[in-house]
């Protein structure tokens, strides 16, 4: 069953671009649930719809149009909480209510699409091209080059900022940086799970690694790991089922957060009986 | 003495109230200034514009330098009011906090022989060591205090600029928090600008006190502070208490306060 399910290639390359797609979700939302801004993902997931609906608009690559008008309307996230000294979360809310309603607005305009818009709220890693597992690829070692080489400088502005900012650390740059990467994650996420899901990929391994390690960098590897695991399992199970891989990805992380949670319960008993 | 901080016509406003209004001052090396004032009178904001935190009009020099090229932060020591991850489940030990607090070089994630020595050193001085190992979100708020203290210190900074650093600690580990910044004062010579409300243990070391509110209305040596009437009287019931305090807890460097006849 598993070597007929692996010989498509389609399922090779939704596996591929499904795993490099949650582990870059996974690690990027280990700084955002820290930083506590972890429903950006939810926010800019529905400016894709914006850039959904342009580029169906222009006939233009759905990835190549979105990954701009997400990256600006992550920029306009940051320059409300920091200029106009609005709380992160109500910056989000303020983007993301803009860009689903430009991204209604645009799609009025034209009349309504013909293409199934119902596959892009919620995901379909199944029709996930070569073109995308190739930028899913060059994200994620962007990303990990970023991780690697700016690791303290990304623990300390997300530990402390003023502090960090004391040590010679640009904290503006860092967050920018994250923001961007992030902004490009979410573009490349919504093909796999769908705009509304996109979010679940970023904050449910990262709250789940959370309950299992002890250390940053341990953080990092339970997170990464729980995300491939949930992709794997829900791509596997959605196939096996025929059920929408997008919601059976998620179901199957939701899983994997409650055993993290009763693993954690169990053991902070065991520790308080010692 | 060479001068340390050198902040010239600051002025800083939230929305439409002003915080600050032309506030300039030197601070020299090896000065322990005490930062007072009302609350809201602008302390913190006052520290925070010194770091850069907080963009303000004028000017702030450190060593010399104007506040936009300076880059040795390592002579610098911080310590806030509040810990910004008190309540966070943020996955990091007690030795990993005190670590942040060195400078580090790009590509070289390692922690040397030299750099845990410098960070055992700083917790030992702030009675953490104990605690090196542990979760810092498993540490009670007094204990956090004390460990974001040693990483303040690990840089074995030449200026302390220290927010409330007080506010959490029972009384025995204030009592010995402030006889450490004494000690690091005067054996060291480390510049110490410090808020504090706590005037009766810190009042033994400080040797100029800075009164703040929205503007710079006071700046002289303990003596001056405590002796003067004119002085007691245009800083209102704030000062008086400060004065008096000072007196009652025996660190009136004149033995008496202008409530009893001391005059300029």
């Amino acid at each position: 069953m598993i070597s007929e399910f692996l010989s498509y290639g389609f399922v090779q390359r939704g596996l591929l671009a499904g795993s490099l797609a949650a582990v870059i979700c996974a690690l990027l939302g280990v700084f955002l649930v820290l930083k506590r801004l972890s429903l950006i993902g939810d926010g800019l997931s529905h400016v894709c719809l914006t850039g959904v609906a342009a580029a169906l608009l222009m006939g233009a690559s759905l990835v190549y149009v979105s990954i701009p008008v997400v990256m600006a309307s992550s920029l306009g996230i940051l320059k409300l909480t920091e200029k106009f000294r609005i709380y992160g979360d109500a910056a989000i809310g303020i983007i993301s209510a803009a860009g689903l309603a430009v991204g209604l607005f645009i799609t009025s305009l034209a009349g309504g699409f013909n293409t199934d818009l119902f596959g892009y709220l919620f995901g379909s890693i199944l029709t996930v091209g070569m073109d995308e597992v190739i930028l899913c690829a060059v994200l994620l070692v962007i990303l990990l080059f970023f991780i690697i080489v700016f690791y303290r400088d990304l623990v300390s502005a997300s530990f402390d900022a003023p502090f960090a900012h004391t040590r010679g650390i640009n904290v503006r740059a860092v967050n920018l940086t994250l923001t961007l990467i992030t902004s490009a994650a979410v573009v490349l996420a919504f093909k796999v799970v769908g705009i509304f899901l996109i979010s679940a990929l970023l904050i449910i391994p990262p709250v789940a690694a959370l309950m299992l390690a002890r250390t940053f960098k341990q953080v990092l590897y339970w997170a990464a790991g729980l995300a491939l695991a949930a992709v794997w399992a829900g791509v596997y199970l959605s196939f096996v089922f025929d059920i929408p891989s997008g919601a059976t990805i998620i179901l199957v992380n939701l899983c994997l957060l409650a055993c993290a949670y009763v693993y954690n319960r169990l053991k902070n008993a065991y520790a308080c009986k010692e | 003495m060479p001068t340390v901080i050198e902040a010239s016509r600051l002025r800083f406003r939230y929305e439409r109230a002003w915080v600050l209004d032309n506030v300039s001052f030197k601070i020299e090396s090896g000065d322990y200034v005490g930062l007072i004032g009302p609350n809201g009178g602008g302390k913190t904001t006052l520290l925070k514009v010194l770091l850069g935190l907080e963009k303000a009009e004028g000017s702030v020099r450190w060593f010399g330098q104007e506040l936009g090229q300076f880059k040795d932060w390592q002579k610098i020591g911080y310590l806030a009011q509040k810990s910004p991850v008190a309540q966070s489940r943020f996955p990091i030990s007690v030795e990993e906090v005190v670590f942040m607090g060195l400078g580090f070089e790009r590509f070289h994630n390692r922690v040397s022989h030299t750099d845990l020595k410098k960070v055992y050193e700083a917790l030992s001085q702030t009675n953490t060591l104990a605690y090196a190992k542990r979760v810092f979100h498993d540490l009670s708020v007094g204990q956090q205090q004390r460990v974001l203290l040693a990483r303040a210190l690990v840089s074995q900074p030449e200026v302390l600029i220290l927010d409330e650093p007080s506010a959490a600690l029972d009384a025995s580990s204030r009592e010995d928090f402030f006889n450490l910044l004494g000690e690091l004062n005067s054996r060291r010579g480390v510049t110490i600008l410090l808020i504090t409300h706590d005037t009766g243990e810190v009042g033994k070391h400080i040797s100029k006190f800075m009164y703040v509110d929205k503007e710079l209305v006071f700046y002289g040596t303990k003596q001056e502070f405590c002796h003067s009437e004119k002085v007691a009287a245009k800083l209102g019931a704030f000062a008086q208490h400060t004065i008096d305090h000072l007196h009652n807890t025996g660190h009136c460097p004149l033995g008496h306060c202008p409530g009893e006849g001391v005059s300029d």
